[in-house]
């Protein structure tokens, strides 16, 4: 392995150390999910439907139990008087919308294909899995919904009966909240557009694409009558997961624990949601007595989860001649699928998208509403970009679409329209903390020769090849505050820790998130030895384990580095305060924490650097030698903190890439990426750097190849990834990351949250140089996924 | 899934027609077939081992005969459910047109796939389809000229 740099300026913060969990990660010394092993552990495995719409007619069990070794087969017929309907309070968004009641397996019909219908569970997995083959389930076919905007037309099928009609949830994001004002704004944003120099309007398709985390789902149940139900789930948010089961199972609060493994194999969002796979597993496990573990195949990870963006956006754009944007109006409509998840049903998804679609320009006004529309299809699940990977990349298609209008640099006008100065608040309402815009975009710029670049492409077109430049911008939540996560997932957002010393001078942190590879045993290290002046390895992270940690809202919305390390930093310094005091009390001179310095294992008095003591032995004596105290002082070394920044916060990105397209096979080469990050304060710019890699492969591969296939019959024709292609290595070209940070105000460190929206601004940039490169052509790609065939046939068509 | 083709059969089309609606010769012709049995005039219950792509299935299924015409046409519509491995749906439109001592057969099929079939084995409908169709009128008009079946398997 690498060596680790030394820390720099006598703290760690801005090290890049290598990260502590690599060594187990990398020599197969992770422990997983599937890694855990219970006695008596019995097995699961789920029958799912082969159908996207039909009634259950009926469910012959007798074959799968007759097989030797098969414990039980439950149908959702056997558990809807065992247990409770989702939706619970815990589990819905302070939003309104037709929530559809469902149970863990389907009741009555089926919805899409790939629901879970049936449960086998047997002393053995492949028992398991020859029995799920015997089920016999006959059904009535009823008519598939599969098209979204069919959807929304009346009298289309219903698919969530217990409503009336297939909108799950619609909004209008401005203008205010009557539908007078709505009104008032809409004819405004009408008079904006009559009267503007310039407009476009386009039919903006973004198709269901999202992510795979590398280790699928999986839920281990733990019954005894005397503690209760211990559950092992692959999860961002155990702490939610624990409420929900405790409401939907009836269990008491005190007798449910929820573990998130240490290792889990990436969330990225997929493993946000609360799934209907966590009840039935959890409530046999409490009815048969006995362990029950349920790991997911890949086949049905790609059929369930991980499916996102899908929308359609009719996008309207209204500017001046000289380039400044003045109004947006888009309409969105989003395909949910079914909506049976909990937290998010899908549509928080597009929620936010819709919010974020402004993106980093100013508009005088916007006119944004949203339909999501229920179909047979997998439940859309969180996918790194939650929601706007769809809506950033119509805005950022519509701007080029607007400069290539005007002849305008696209370059230039984005430069032009870049919100000047923040904090700023958003025609859609979203607030925009801090940070330099221009000082991103400028540090983007300072890496191309434009002049030069446009030189280069015209001695290429002079020899017939064709290259091009293309630009995307993006903003992205940094963790979010509780006013913003109240509302949308009716969660707290603060961040919390515990930070508890050892008597022998090392640090033990607590968090209630559960990461899944972000590096969090690393950068919380790198924090505590900051604060404490002792060293990395000196400190051991517990995360997930809700009988052990804080509350947190989960492993979400880029709130490691926000909320989470910012908690860290203060339970530190509350610490801090407390050893001063006593440390002051010890040497008998007037003191307080500023006095001192935590430094190379030492507490030094900063007046006179001779007068100092080692942070173990201070540590030591408060903990274990707790007599001549200061008055009302006790022993014991431990804090919890909450943190709630004081405003929601943001990070922000420019990208670049430069391609070159082959006119007569449609095929492209990106030949440059650089992106200018503004990332705050940087803990640990490996991690970073590794975030920023992976973010925008994601949004490559999302552009480039993945996408998930339904049919007309809602078949589901993507199950695997000979089918579901997600870019290697050779598909992909160098990244260069560049930084501009400014630090925020908001948290202690000075940290912003990087891992949520970071692959949204990509598919914009992406199309945007293939676009540029073909505008001899004047091709506008308005559709995803690109691929060469759809390039080829749009020069074809300019052509005849 | 579609597919259309003609065929060319060496009998009169009375004798196709008749062929077409027996039993003991569809069951011999069908590859993989293996049961078939009417439980009315125009109604058969039927089970056929099937591979396609990489999976093997065991399908049970109706046949129904619809808009019979004698003998003329008539279109043959199925439903097979072959376990884990997904379920098919057909509608087979089967016409005859006399060519002096011979007959012109033309078919066409529109089936619908699910479940694994569909996913694992959807590029190699099209092309199993073919092939297997093309087994069937094989033997079909080798048992009309009074020989075996040559064929009997789709493998």
């Amino acid at each position: 392995m690498a060596s680790n740099p030394q820390k720099t300026n006598d703290s760690w913060m801005g090290s890049r150390l290598a990260r502590k969990e690599d060594l187990r990660l990398v020599t197969g010394q992770g422990k997983y999910i599937s890694d855990i092993v219970l006695p008596r552990m019995l097995h699961a495995v789920f029958v799912r439907s082969d159908r996207a719409h039909a009634k259950i007619v009926s469910i012959d069990t007798s074959a799968a139990l007759a097989l030797p070794g098969v414990v039980c087969v439950v149908t959702g017929d056997d558990i809807v008087d065992e247990l409770r309907s989702m939706p619970q309070p815990v589990l819905l968004p302070n939003l309104p919308a037709k929530y559809p009641t469902f149970y863990p397996l389907c009741v009555g019909k089926v919805k899409f294909h790939g629901a879970p219908v049936a449960l086998v569970i047997a002393r053995d997995k492949y028992v398991a899995e020859d029995a799920a083959e015997l089920v016999e389930i006959e059904y009535e076919e009823l008519p598939v919904v599969v098209d979204p905007e069919a959807a929304l037309e009346p009298g289309a099928p219903l698919i969530n009966e217990d409503h009336d009609d297939n909108e799950i949830f619609s909004m209008t994001f401005t203008g205010g909240t009557t539908q007078a004002e709505h009104d008032a704004n809409d004819k405004e944003v009408e008079e904006i557009f009559q009267n503007a120099d310039v407009t476009i309007k386009e039919r903006f398709r973004v198709h269901r694409t999202g992510l795979t985390p590398m280790e699928p789902r999986g839920v281990l149940c733990d019954w005894s009558d005397s503690d209760g139900l211990t559950a092992w789930i692959t999860t961002q948010r155990p702490h939610i997961d624990r409420l929900a089961i405790i409401d939907l199972l009836d269990i008491p609060a005190d007798k449910v624990r929820v573990i998130a493994p240490r290792d889990q194999g990436g969330g990225f969002g997929v493993k946000a949601p609360f799934f209907r796979e966590n009840v039935i597993i959890a409530h046999m496990a409490r009815k048969l007595g006995q362990p029950v573990r349920w790991i997911e195949s890949r086949y049905e990870s790609l059929m369930n989860v991980g499916q996102e963006r899908d929308q359609i956006n009719y996008l309207e754009v209204a500017a001046t001649q000289d380039g400044k944007l003045l109004a947006l109006r888009n309409r969105g409509i989003a395909d949910n699928g079914t909506g049976e998840t909990g937290v998010y049903w899908g549509f928080v998804m597009p929620f936010l998208g819709a919010v974020e679609l402004p993106n980093t320009y100013t508009w005088d006004k916007a006119d944004v509403k949203l339909r999501v529309a229920v179909t047979n299809k997998a439940c859309l699940t969180p996918s790194r970009a939650f929601g706007h990977f769809p809506t950033r990349f119509a805005i950022e298609r519509a701007v080029d679409m607007i400069a290539h209008k005007i002849g305008m640099e696209p370059s230039d006008l984005r430069r032009k329209n870049l919100i000047p100065h923040l904090p700023y608040t958003s025609t859609t309402g979203e607030y925009y903390d801090s940070g330099d815009f221009v000082q991103v975009w400028d540090n983007l710029m300072s890496h191309i020769d434009m002049a030069k670049f446009r030189e280069e492409q015209q001695a290429a077109r002079s020899e017939g090849r064709y290259i091009g430049i293309g630009f995307g911008t993006g903003v992205e939540l940094s963790g979010m505050a509780s006013e913003v996560l109240v509302p949308m997932e009716n969660q707290p957002g603060y961040g919390a820790a515990s930070v508890r010393l050892d008597p022998r001078g090392t640090a033990l942190v607590f968090g209630g998130d559960a990461p899944g590879g972000q590096g969090h045993e690393t950068s919380v290290a790198q924090i505590v030895a900051s604060a404490f002046g002792i060293e990395p390895q000196d400190t051991v992270t517990t995360t997930g384990d809700t009988a052990t940690t804080p509350f947190g809202s989960g492993t979400i919305g880029a709130r490691g580095a926000s909320y989470f390390m910012s908690a860290v930093h203060n339970a530190c310094v509350e610490i801090k305060v407390k050893i001063a005091r006593i440390l002051a009390h010890d040497l008998g001179i007037s003191a307080t924490l500023d006095d001192f310095e935590f430094v190379d294992g030492q507490v030094v008095l900063r007046s006179d650097r001779s007068v100092k003591k080692s942070f173990r032995d201070i540590v030591e004596r408060i903990i274990m030698h707790p007599i001549n105290m200061p008055p009302g002082e006790v022993g014991g070394l431990e804090a919890t903190v909450y943190f709630e920044a004081a405003k929601p916060m943001i990070c922000f990105n420019a990208d670049f890439c430069t391609v070159e397209v082959d006119i007569h096979s449609g095929e492209f080469k990106i030949t440059k990426w650089v992106s200018s990050e503004d990332v705050g304060n940087v803990i640990n710019p490996l991690i970073v750097d590794g975030q920023m890699h992976g973010a925008i492969v994601q949004g490559l591969s999302n552009t480039m190849f993945e996408e998930f296939i339904y049919n007309d019959q809602g078949q589901q024709l993507t199950a695997d990834f000979e089918n579901y292609k997600i870019a290697n290595a050779a598909d992909m070209p160098d990244i260069e990351v560049t930084y501009s940070p400014s630090p925020c105000p908001h948290t202690p460190l000075g940290t912003r949250g990087i891992g949520e929206g970071r692959p949204s601004s990509v598919p914009g940039a992406l199309s945007n140089a293939i676009c540029d490169a073909l505008l001899p052509f004047g091709i506008e790609i308005t559709e995803l996924p690109l691929r060469p065939g759809a390039i080829w046939k749009k020069i074809q068509e300019s052509q005849a | 899934m579609e597919l259309a083709e003609e065929i060319r059969i060496n009998a009169t089309r009375d004798i196709v027609f008749a062929a077409l609606n027996n039993v003991e010769i569809l069951k011999q012709a069908i590859p993989g077939c293996e049961a078939l049995e009417a439980t009315s005039a125009t109604e058969f219950t039927a089970t056929v081992v099937s591979k396609i792509g990489p999976l093997k299935a065991r399908f049970t299924g109706n046949v129904t005969l619809v808009d019979v015409i004698a003998p003329q046409s008539y279109t043959m519509v199925g439903e097979g459910k072959g376990g884990p491995a997904g379920f098919a749906k057909m509608r087979t439109f089967v016409h005859l047109t006399d060519e002096g001592e011979s007959t012109l057969l033309r078919y066409e099929v529109k089936a619908d796939i699910g479940g694994k079939l569909a996913q694992l084995g959807g590029a190699l409908i099209s092309s199993t389809s073919k092939k297997l169709a093309g087994i069937f009128f094989g033997n079909f008009e080798a048992l009309l000229n009074g020989e075996r079946a040559i064929e009997r398997s789709s493998e």
